[in-house]
């Protein structure tokens, strides 16, 4: 029986200690940085004449822009070039967008938020295209 | 990660092997929200380090002994005492007297003038390298304190900066990422880029075209994967860099772990295999184990850098080449301080500072590298003359058997100095106070006020020298499809003589080879 309360114990201290995964996603806003640099940004410096640096604008605006959901005027949703079939549509030439494939769409909708909001003219690191 | 005692009482369990498989389960993450002593409304940076030093008992103390406190650094080869709080540089000249925005990079808290207390454990500053939030910023101007009140910053320019949540920031340190680095190293010269060459904001999320070790969406590295080391101690110094082939893959045996960021500590000495040449057409009459074998000689005299670094600045983010103090102090239309901008926004006239030129993309100089430099230092002599005078020194040359030829960023300007004693002088450059230049447009009275401050003589007088300082440059490193070919530096006939390295004394400049058609 020793070994079952040993096994017992690990098993508990792996779930106790293991990061708070059901608590609310918050967005990664690193990982924000690499999909708006290397999807949004190649993107619009090719085919939306140029591309639009975080700084560009205020926190409200990024804000009510992402809450909007509305892209190119409109046009289409802002989430859509989240979304899993975008990031598939492109995987063969975009490499940001093959490595993360997986990434479930909210969740990487909440990072670009998070990097916006974070890189926005009035953000804690206003930051251009880079 | 070290389980202490402390992380069991924090989490008040009992049994310590469940607290210790669940940490180990967690070390990754070294979830910090949960501990009592960052519950607090931390009204202050050195309040946050009492917090972490009731934990990392030793942190502080390590801190204390590196370069990233003392901002000193002594040369072995040269006996020179260098670092940050001595040196004199063409750029913002220097720290002494311009405390409080210099220090806004000091991983520290208070250093707003000569009496900074070194020796207070309260003032280190964990956040600046352990911040994940990406919040937490320290301002010029405010002596390495982030922002504990909203306040108008810069001051006149309307903008408004929020304190930073030292709670937050705390809750959720980690190690240090890119970002954390860059923050102060990407930023050298009052601007992103300004300084190095190699080394800017374009690296925080960079593609594999840029640096095929940082590519975010690749390897990933962070800096402390290369500049890695133990107790605090960042190796992988400019100050006395690892230069010749070999002295790296040495280091890596060290039981010490100490780990100096060179190209070979990981790479080897023959990095260069028939299989690493598979996509490269060899030369006529060669196979590719012979080209292999061939650019493996070239690194007895050519560092990896030279071929794997193309360019410096190619991450869309331009650097200074030149910055000519001698023309601040004009003054716009309205008889105020002016700043232009060139077409691409990039400031090339500051009433306050004088006049830039910057560049992208800029074909690095050359030069042979030993390893040993030496820097001209307050109170050495000058003889003022025409040209650019150097003002770092890289020791080599083609027939010590230690040089190998790399690649520099070669920093061109025009500063203050004093004819009378023929030295370089610290003028007082920043600051609302009446001796600053930025708001007395007096160069004699900026550098009576910064030379008092440093303790060293100054005749009165100011006349303006044409310096030059050499930067080498490591970082950037181009995907082996993008480095040097054959042809840059070699014509058909394998003369170097009109390639990059046709400067380069010590190396034949005449037919050597064909290279083919």
């Amino acid at each position: 029986m020793k070994w079952k309360k040993i096994a017992g114990a690990c098993l508990a201290g792996y779930v106790l200690g293991m990061p708070h995964v059901a608590d609310a996603y918050e967005g990664d806003w690193k990982r924000g940085h690499v999909y708006y640099r290397m999807v949004c940004t190649s993107c619009h410096a090719v085919k939306a004449g140029g591309p639009i640096g975080p700084n560009a604008r205020t926190q409200a605006e990024w804000a009510a822009y992402m809450q909007a959901n509305k892209h190119a005027k409109g046009k289409d949703s802002v989430s859509y070039y989240v979304s899993k079939p975008y990031r598939e549509s492109i995987a063969s030439t975009n490499k940001a967008a093959a490595k993360f494939a997986d990434v479930p769409e909210q969740e990487l909708f909440e990072d670009l938020k998070a990097f916006v909001s974070r890189s926005a003219k009035d953000g804690d690191a206003p930051t251009g295209c880079r | 990660m070290k389980i202490s005692r402390r992380h069991v009482q924090n989490l008040g369990w009992r049994w310590s092997g469940v607290m210790a498989a669940g940490l180990m389960a967690s070390a990754m993450a070294t979830d910090h929200s949960g501990y009592k002593e960052l519950q607090q409304a931390f009204k202050s940076g050195p309040e946050v380090t009492r917090a972490c030093l009731v934990c990392h008992k030793d942190a502080a103390t390590q801190v204390m002994k590196t370069k990233h406190w003392t901002w000193q650094s002594l040369n072995p080869q040269t006996g020179q005492m260098l670092g940050k709080k001595t040196l004199v540089n063409n750029f913002c000249i220097g720290v002494a007297s311009n405390y409080p925005y210099c220090t806004s990079c000091h991983v520290g808290y208070g250093w707003k003038d000569r009496n900074f207390d070194f020796s207070k454990a309260e003032n280190v500053d964990c956040l600046a390298c352990h911040d994940t939030t990406g919040t937490y910023r320290k301002p010029s101007g405010l002596a390495g304190h982030p922002v504990y009140v909203e306040m108008e910053f810069p001051p006149g320019s309307g903008e408004i900066m929020h304190p930073v949540d030292l709670r937050k920031v705390a809750q959720r340190v980690g190690f240090p990422s890119r970002y954390n680095c860059g923050a102060c190293h990407f930023y050298g010269g009052r601007g992103d880029g300004v300084k190095h060459g190699d080394l800017d904001t374009s690296l925080e999320a960079p593609d594999f075209e840029l640096d095929v070790h940082m590519d975010a969406i690749g390897l990933d590295f962070s800096c402390t994967k290369c500049h890695a080391g133990t107790g605090h101690q960042v190796h992988g110094s400019r100050y006395s860099p690892i230069t010749k082939r070999g002295e790296g893959s040495a280091a890596r045996e060290r039981t010490d772990r100490q780990s100096p960021a060179t190209c070979d500590t990981c790479h080897g000495i023959y990095p260069h295999s028939a299989k690493t040449m598979t996509n490269t057409k060899p030369l006529p009459g060669f196979t590719q184990q012979g080209m292999a074998a061939m650019l493996n000689r070239h690194g007895d005299k050519i560092a990896c850098q030279t071929c794997h670094i193309p360019a410096m600045a190619r991450g869309g983010v331009a650097t200074k080449l030149l910055w000519d103090w001698s023309a601040a102090g004009k003054m716009g239309a309205d008889g105020k301080p002016m700043v232009k901008k060139d077409a691409k926004g990039h400031t090339i006239y500051d009433s306050k500072k004088g006049a830039f030129e910057l560049g992208e993309n800029i074909v690095p100089e050359y030069r042979w590298f030993n390893g040993e430099v030496k820097y001209t230092l307050l109170g050495d002599r000058i003889e003022k003359r025409a040209d650019h005078v150097s003002i770092n020194h890289f020791g080599g040359s083609p027939k010590d058997g230690r040089s190998r030829i790399w690649p520099v960023k070669v920093f061109r300007g025009v500063q203050p100095y004093d004819p009378v004693n023929k030295t370089l002088v610290i003028p007082h450059t920043y600051g609302e106070d009446a001796e600053s230049y930025a708001v007395s447009f007096n160069w004699e009275k900026a550098a009576a006020a910064g030379m008092a401050d440093v303790g060293a003589p100054f005749s009165g007088k100011v006349e303006f020298l044409k310096t030059e300082m050499i930067w080498p440059l490591n970082h950037m490193v181009a995907p082996k499809a993008k480095a040097l070919q054959c042809q840059d530096c070699h014509d058909r006939n394998g003369s170097l003589a009109h390639g990059r390295l046709k400067n380069i004394e010590g190396l034949k400049k005449g037919p050597l080879f064909r290279l083919g058609k």
